[in-house]
């Protein structure tokens, strides 16, 4: 039990800095198409334990959110999708769940399978960027925007999630 | 309490998330300058959008005054018009007798609604909502915003009627405009809208289209109040005057709000009158 709550700590830092060092710093814009921003820092939230109760995981994804926030000059948008997704994760999880249930409290790929983990990510990480670039265009006059951003940096982003899933597979 | 408490327990998660959401939407709102302007922008527009309609209601209660108000004010922009146009018309008499501009003729309009009136008849009177107590007296002439409607009969304390033009009583001093023949316009008892211009000697040059107005020669109407387009004429044999039709140029089934033309020489020229014919 200590071992989930270090691990699920030491990954959420080390996914920040991922985020905020190296991912911040990519540009992948090709003339007019700026629609792929990277972000990996979900997965972190999504990996947080089962039984985690509901108010403090909405809290942590507040405050993993406010922090991305503060590195990306945009206060509270990051936050507000994290939150949002947070209070979400409880019924994509009821929504998604195997046929057994939730036997272990740790949501990694390495516990259950790879389609269900993939799933899961696509379900979380499509909310969160739905949510990320509604707020950040913040009004539905930029519809085409926002969707096409979702879209296209779901896509980057899940492969991203995908890749580090092969590199480091973790068992909590 | 308890049972608050366990509500509040129940729900804590959707709480968090809402009161969390809410605290992101201050930031985003407060900190992130395109956002705040979008912010701005629309509670604006929520917020001009209510007003809006809140003024709309308002206005639908208020309609009552307005209007009111509005016929008070036509009133008297038509009482200026009239008095203009009659003082205007005598100005060179004026500048040739030197009479001061304070002896000029005055007419006053006393705004009126109309509550009852019978257009189908062959003496047809008009009521009117308003009476002595708001200075309509017998012998008044009322007109509509388009032209003469009648003569006030008869007035009660809060009533009034008017024999109005469409009565095989009524007669009218009229001429023509800008050729200053006069005569009486008679109702022919048939058509809401023809009318006869009776006594104009036929040596006048009357012609097919000329429009028609009261003479001024009445206590009841001043001048140049509108009546209507000559269509016809002829002269009967062995007469020496024109039978002329007149088609009003109005609507008389249609008036509403009427204007009572109160003449504040009224009685001077009652006077005068009588007692030429003594």
């Amino acid at each position: 039990m200590n071992k989930l709550v270090s691990r699920n700590i030491i990954r959420i830092i080390f996914v920040l800095l991922i985020q905020l060092i190296l991912l911040k710093r990519i540009n992948l814009t090709f003339g007019d198409f700026n629609y792929v921003h990277l972000s990996i820092y979900p997965v972190a939230l999504a990996l947080l334990p089962y039984k985690m109760p509901r108010p403090l995981l909405i809290i942590a994804a507040f405050a993993v959110g406010f922090i991305v926030d503060i590195f990306y000059n945009s206060l509270g948008v990051h936050a507000g999708a994290c939150t949002f997704v947070a209070f979400f994760r409880y019924y994509i999880l009821n929504f998604i769940a195997p046929r057994d249930g939730y036997k272990k409290d740790a949501l990694t790929a390495y516990e259950y399978n790879i389609t269900w983990f993939l799933s899961y990510m696509a379900m979380f990480l499509f909310l969160h960027q739905f949510m990320l670039y509604s707020l950040e265009a913040f009004s539905p006059v930029y519809m085409k925007e926002i969707i096409l951003r979702t879209i296209f940096s779901f896509i980057a982003s899940l492969f991203l999630i995908t890749i580090g899933k092969l590199i480091f597979n973790p068992k909590y | 309490m308890r049972n608050l408490l366990y509500l509040i327990f129940r729900y804590s998660a959707f709480l968090v998330f809402i009161l969390l959401e809410i605290f992101c939407l201050f930031l985003i709102t407060n900190y992130n300058k395109s956002q705040r302007e979008i912010w701005a922008h629309s509670s604006n527009l929520l917020s001009g959008n209510l007003n809006q309609r809140v003024q709309k209601l308002e206005d639908f209660f208020t309609l009552n005054a307005i209007n009111d108000s509005l016929i008070r004010e036509n009133a008297r922009l038509l009482e200026t018009i009239i008095n203009y146009r009659i003082q205007s018309d005598s100005e060179s008499f004026q500048a040739f007798e030197s009479i001061s501009q304070d002896s000029s003729i005055n007419y006053k309009l006393i705004p009126a609604k109309v509550c009852d009136k019978t257009i189908n008849l062959r003496n047809n009177f008009l009521t009117l909502c308003a009476g002595k107590s708001q200075g309509i007296l017998p012998g008044m002439g009322v007109i509509s915003k388009d032209g003469a409607v009648g003569i006030v009969r008869s007035s009660s304390e809060n009533f009034a009627t008017v024999l109005m033009l469409i009565n095989s009583q009524s007669r009218i001093s009229a001429m023509i405009k800008s050729k200053e023949y006069h005569g009486n316009l008679v109702w022919n008892s048939e058509e809401i809208r023809e009318f006869r211009m009776v006594d104009v000697p036929k040596h006048a040059d009357v012609a097919i289209g000329d429009t028609v107005v009261t003479s001024g020669y009445s206590i009841s109407f001043p001048k140049f109040i509108h009546l209507g387009v000559v269509r016809d004429l002829r002269i009967i044999g062995g007469s020496n005057n024109y039978d002329i039709k007149v088609e009003l140029g109005y609507d008389l089934a249609r008036i509403s709000n009427v204007y009572v033309i109160a003449f504040d020489k009224a009685d001077e020229k009652i006077e005068l009158i009588s007692a030429q014919d003594e």
